[in-house]
């Protein structure tokens, strides 16, 4: 995409009517500041730039970017959830940037950097010595009433020395022109990521534009902060994690997208175990010390046993530790306290007596209402005022989930509110209310003004404060300007920071001489490593259903007057299919339609759809150790099984379905074959693969290769390992039960056999860690060896129905032995039960 | 008054636990009006990690871990007490309610027995509309603090049943409220709702009350078991003063307090995370029982 510049300039004319046909449509909002236009309708220059390039493309080709960008979101998967939904939703990204001058950013830039210098000093204060609250400048009621304000961080020493380590500001244009700080976010700021994701989108989109318009690299800030917490650490190479509140949070996508953009791992509270006074991960070879913690996990639900009990996000004496100073949480616990309205009331002042400045960038004014005074102000201005929670989003005593404008409330409401306010004042503010400045987005083929809030974030470094040059620019779906009525915005953009001369170019890459070559990385975590097991088991199982599938229907479609062994055939196929849950139990008559359904039923437990969900899910959960390749064909995996182009359930048309499921699935394996690293992930992945092919095959080969299997009977075995053709190759003869046994079981040479499968379980076995090193032998080897050695010596004449069985139950107990050695085996932590003998 | 307490709590697994973290807050306070002549908290199995200490509101805290399998716990704590609380004040004499809501609101310090700790809703004395509404009647304007707070108690002795089969420890604040009935726990978080309310300062305190009733007088409720009241902030002169809102009486030298907090989650006796897939039981058995002969 970078052919715009190389060609010739066609239809400058053309080029120029866009132009100046946007600018005439462009209708801003009266007494609204426009970011585009000046008062007087003129645009800005740096506008004009991007404009300009915009319109040498056709109105065609800008639909075609356009749509390629989107394109790209849906394809990576970029999403958010909301709150209590099942489904992930794309990202809706604007297709403008918004585009903020050099001059613009140093004052947002400056003022960042001085507003979290100030929060943090207030924290250190506030959870130290308390001056500020002994000498009266900040009431002690006016930080008691935080829910993050937690009592035991109280005269805690921040390990590695900061409350704060990634700080968010939302900031907002006034009608006066200067930029204002709405709120604060110091708890577990969100957003850094989808700000990362939507510059790669958009600037792949515009790829000649971006580079010509001099906009501000992200990468270096991302550096920086991943730079500022490992200097943080004790450990020279510590280990970092992002602890997760797992894929139901509603930015799961970013928090994954983020361990792995910065190399950390990804955990959730049960991966991780206080013992010995530190923090640890569960790993598959045992306890690693955690030394970094950047949690997205609120405060109140980071640890069970000293705050919230209900919580089963967080670790059970993760605030021990970091009273002990040996883990370095970003940001600390109780950092929170900072976002609550009432404290914003006093950082004027605060900043006056503590820095001995003004804030550069002011935040909009605010009355906490737990004082007589500023109560007496707000009620006495109600109308022109904004109605907030003092330590909450929503306003306590109204079920709106959001602050309100005074004007706004019915007289019900208004009277009802007024009295909460004169008994429980403490609970309220009051906030001026602001109105946005807008941007333009793409609005059909035209630029139309939309208010919008820019969250901008500072990160630590040991040499102060980095604030990255953009942010996550959130877009109003209305014309409402009102700061109030926001939301979490309709959309949201890039936000380029224009530089006047050409910016320096980097990535995340670090100078080479501080690299230390290392071939297997980190230690895979316990609930990784169970993930990506049955990520493994369920593509199998997926597979080894849609076979059956295919061969029940392919011995449906010529059996109009079925041999009695094809027959036979049929039963044992129904019988299997019904036996996995893929149909139901009492089907005599099989219709296409029931075939259909052990397909693409969302009941039936057993069908290859219901399966291929469990994989998703499953893999959901390790999404950052999966390629973006491999995500989207799990994906495809669902799409191809209820997709429409297969039309209807006749026989060929399931098969057709079935075989399309099955070319994703090789596909998958494919990559995960060509393209996974050999470390331990990869090695559980494909255990769980084999030790599922393991388990089928002994049940295929009990139905249908037993003592009195018939010719057909065996000609569907075959079919259902996939081994005809090279049966065919070995024997001229036709098929025969005993070759046929050892070619399933025992064939050491056959990918399919259960044989193989052992043998390669041996060997995935032996390359993963031990725990003691005592030179002893750990269960599952033990198993496995024993197993496969039986294998190699057995006799195919003399498998029988039991033998088979016998060995399909030693896979299953090799299954729940790794589980045992690897995996957190079903226990979990508990809260024990509370004292009832009350009097 | 000296007491010899015993307080054991024992949990019963149905599956082996590999290990247990667990927070004990049996060692009571040493305060004002009460001195803590000995006390010991005995663990089976034995820790591998234990360590003392004082948590934000003053309370003594053990933090205990244990890493051998085991299907019982047991914790087994022992304290002998020595309570002398100086004569309470008269309720007529503190200062009127609404300025005691000025002070509090006012009160330059986080320490753990600021009177802002008792201001806000906590996990579980919420804010709870009724409940104000019902405690509002007892707080009539310019009424002493403790004057009216004495003529809720007294009200909430006399509307509310004394039910341990009403609520469970889980039950919420407002569903006790409904059921106008429950145990120690239930009247003090719903007192403390109400109070907090109208924005004054009130604190949950768990304890325990002298079995043996005294000759002539009637058995007080809360024998052998663990108790619970509440402690109002009554303004800079008169402090924190505890009622027993079960029994409609401020405390006095029956009263042993152990630990302070917010709600009952503060201060819960045993508090534990294991790590476990079973069930478990527990079984409580408390003792108190005065020494005094033997000075």
């Amino acid at each position: 995409m970078s052919g715009e510049r190389a060609r010739p300039l066609r239809g400058d004319a053309s080029a120029q009517s866009r132009t100046e046909s946007w600018i005439a449509d462009y209708a801003p909002i009266p007494g609204i500041r426009d970011e585009f236009v000046d008062a007087a309708g003129k645009p800005r220059p740096h506008w004009m730039k991007l404009l300009g390039a915009l319109a040498r493309l056709t109105p065609d080709e800008i639909e075609q970017r356009f749509a390629a960008a989107d394109r790209r979101i849906r394809d990576m998967g970029i999403s958010y959830r909301v709150h209590g939904e099942a489904r992930e939703r794309s990202w809706p990204l604007s297709h403008m940037p918004l585009l903020v001058s050099e001059t613009d950013w140093q004052e947002i830039r400056s003022g960042i950097e001085q507003r979290v210098d100030l929060l943090e000093r207030i924290l250190s204060d506030v959870y130290g010595p308390a001056q500020l609250i002994a000498e009266g400048a900040l009431p002690a009621a006016a930080v008691a009433g935080s829910p993050d304000f937690v009592r035991a961080m109280r005269g805690v020493k921040p390990p590695g020395g900061r409350w704060i380590r990634l700080y968010a500001a939302d900031v907002g244009r006034g009608p006066d022109g200067r930029w204002w700080v709405l709120g604060d976010r110091t708890q577990a700021p969100s957003g850094a990521g989808y700000a990362l994701e939507n510059r790669l989108v958009l600037s792949r989109a515009f790829a000649g534009l971006y580079r010509e318009m001099n906009v501000e690299r992200l990468a270096p800030f991302f550096r920086d902060f991943r730079t500022g917490l490992a200097e943080a650490a004790l450990r020279s190479e510590p280990r970092i994690c992002l602890l997760t509140p797992g894929p139901w949070s509603e930015t799961y996508f970013e928090q994954a997208y983020l361990a792995r953009y910065l190399g950390m791992l990804l955990v959730e509270g049960e991966d991780l175990v206080m013992s010995e006074g530190r923090l640890h991960v569960r790993t598959i070879a045992g306890l690693k010390r955690a030394d970094v913690i950047w949690r997205r996990v609120d405060s109140d639900w980071c640890d069970p046993l000293e705050l919230n009990a209900a919580s089963q996000l967080g670790v059970p004496g993760m605030l021990e530790a970091i009273r002990r100073g040996e883990v370095v949480v970003a940001n600390m616990p109780g950092a929170g306290l900072i976002e609550s309205r009432a404290l914003l009331a006093f950082l004027p002042a605060l900043a006056r007596r503590m820095l001995g400045e003004d804030l550069r960038l002011p935040n909009i004014a605010t009355w906490w209402c737990g004082q007589e005074r500023e109560r007496e102000s707000v009620l006495s201005n109600f109308d022109e005022m904004t109605i907030s929670g003092a330590f909450s989003e929503s306003v306590p005593g109204l079920n709106i989930g959001r602050s309100v404008l005074g004007s706004e409330l019915g007289a019900n409401e208004r009277k009802a509110l007024i009295a909460s306010i004169r008994e429980r004042g403490m609970d309220y503010a009051g906030q001026e209310v602001v109105r946005l400045s807008t941007t333009p987005v793409w609005d059909g083929g035209k630029l139309a003004p939309r208010p919008f809030t820019l969250r901008v974030y500072a990160a630590a470094t040991s040499d102060g404060w980095r604030v990255m040059p953009g942010g996550f620019c959130r877009v109003s779906g209305r014309g409402d300007a009102r700061a109030v009525n926001m939301g979490e915005g309709a959309q949201s953009a890039d936000a380029w920071v224009i530089a006047e001369k050409p910016v320096e170019i980097s990535t995340l890459l670090p100078a080479a001489d501080n690299v230390k070559i290392v071939r297997l990385l980190g230690n895979l975590p316990s609930r990784a490593a169970d993930n990506l097991f049955w990520f493994g088991r369920y593509i199998e199982r997926v597979e080894a259903t849609l076979r059956l599938i295919r061969a029940l229907c392919s011995r449906l479609m010529d059996a109009d007057m079925p041999a009695d062994g094809v027959r036979q055939s049929i039963d044992r196929l129904r019988r299997t299919l019904a036996a996995w849950g893929a149909t139901p139990p009492d089907i005599d008559q099989f219709t296409p339609a029931a075939l259909a359904a052990a397909i693409q039923s969302e009941e039936a437990y057993g069908s290859a759809l219901s399966i291929a969900r469990a994989a998703r899910r499953a893999a959901s959960v390790i999404r950052e150790r999966l390629s973006q390749d491999a995500w989207q064909l799990v994906g495809r995996l669902e799409t191809r099984m209820t997709s429409k182009e297969f039309g209807g359930a006749s026989e060929p048309e399931i098969i057709e379905r079935a075989e399309a499921a099955l070319h994703t699935i090789a596909a998958l394996s494919g990559l995960v074959n060509e393209n996974m690293n050999r470390v331990a992930g990869w090695n559980f992945l494909d255990m769980g693969r084999r030790i599922e092919r393991g388990i089928n095959t002994c049940r295929f080969a009990r139905q249908f290769a037993d003592r009195d299997a018939r010719a057909e009977q065996l000609d569907v075995l075959l079919d259902l390992i996939d081994s005809q053709i090279t049966y065919r190759a070995r024997y001229i003869v036709g098929v025969a039960s005993a070759p046929v046994r050892d070619m399933v079981l025992l064939d050491p040479y056959n990918p399919r056999s259960v044989g193989f499968q052992v043998a390669r379980l041996d060997e995935h076995l032996a390359a993963l860690p031990v725990l003691s090193e005592d030179g002893m032998l750990e269960n599952p080897r033990r198993i496995a060896m024993k197993l496969r050695a039986d294998l190699a010596i057995e006799d195919a004449d003399q498998l029988d129905t039991q033998k088979i069985l016998a060995f399909e139950q030693r896979l299953m107990g090799l299954a729940d032995s790794i589980a045992a050695r690897y995996f957190l085996d079903g226990a979990q932590s508990v809260h024990t039960k509370r004292q009832e003998g009350l009097a | 008054m000296i007491y010899d307490i015993r307080h054991v709590t024992t949990y019963r697994y149905d599956e082996a636990v590999a290990s247990t973290r667990c927070t004990v807050r049996l060692s009571p306070r040493n305060q004002d009006g009460q001195h803590v002549i000995d006390s010991g908290v005995d663990i089976s199995p034995p820790p591998a990690e234990k360590a003392e200490s004082l948590d934000y509101f003053g309370n003594r805290i053990a933090t205990v871990r244990i890493v051998a399998a085991h299907r019982e716990l047991r914790v087994a704590a022992i304290a002998r007490v020595e309570v002398a609380r100086p004569q309470a004040p008269a309720p007529g004499l503190t200062p009127a309610w609404e300025q005691v809501r000025r002070d509090a609101l006012a009160f330059p310090s986080l320490d753990g027995l600021s009177p802002v700790n008792g201001l806000y809703p906590s996990r579980l004395a919420s804010l709870h509309a009724p409940a104000t509404r019902y405690a509002e009647k007892s707080f009539t304007p310019g009424c002493p603090i403790l004057e009216a707070a004495v003529d809720l108690m007294t009200r909430i002795k006399s509307d509310f049943k004394y039910d341990p089969a009403a609520t469970a420890v889980s039950t919420p604040l407002a569903e006790a409220f409904e059921k106008r009935g429950g145990v120690c726990q239930d009247f003090a978080h719903i007192m403390i709702a109400g109070l907090r309310g109208l924005g004054l300062p009130a604190l949950y305190v768990s304890g325990y009350i002298r079995t043996i009733p005294p000759p002539g007088k009637p058995r007080l409720e809360g024998a052998d078991a663990s108790h619970a009241w509440v402690s109002l902030w009554c303004g800079h002169e008169f402090g924190w003063r505890d009622l027993d809102s079960t029994n409609a009486m401020l405390i006095g030298d029956d009263h042993i307090v152990v630990a302070i907090g917010r709600d009952y989650a503060d201060v819960s006796p045993v508090d534990g995370i294991i790590f476990a897939s079973g069930s478990q039981t527990l079984s409580v058995s408390v003792d108190v029982k005065p020494v005094t002969e033997e000075r």
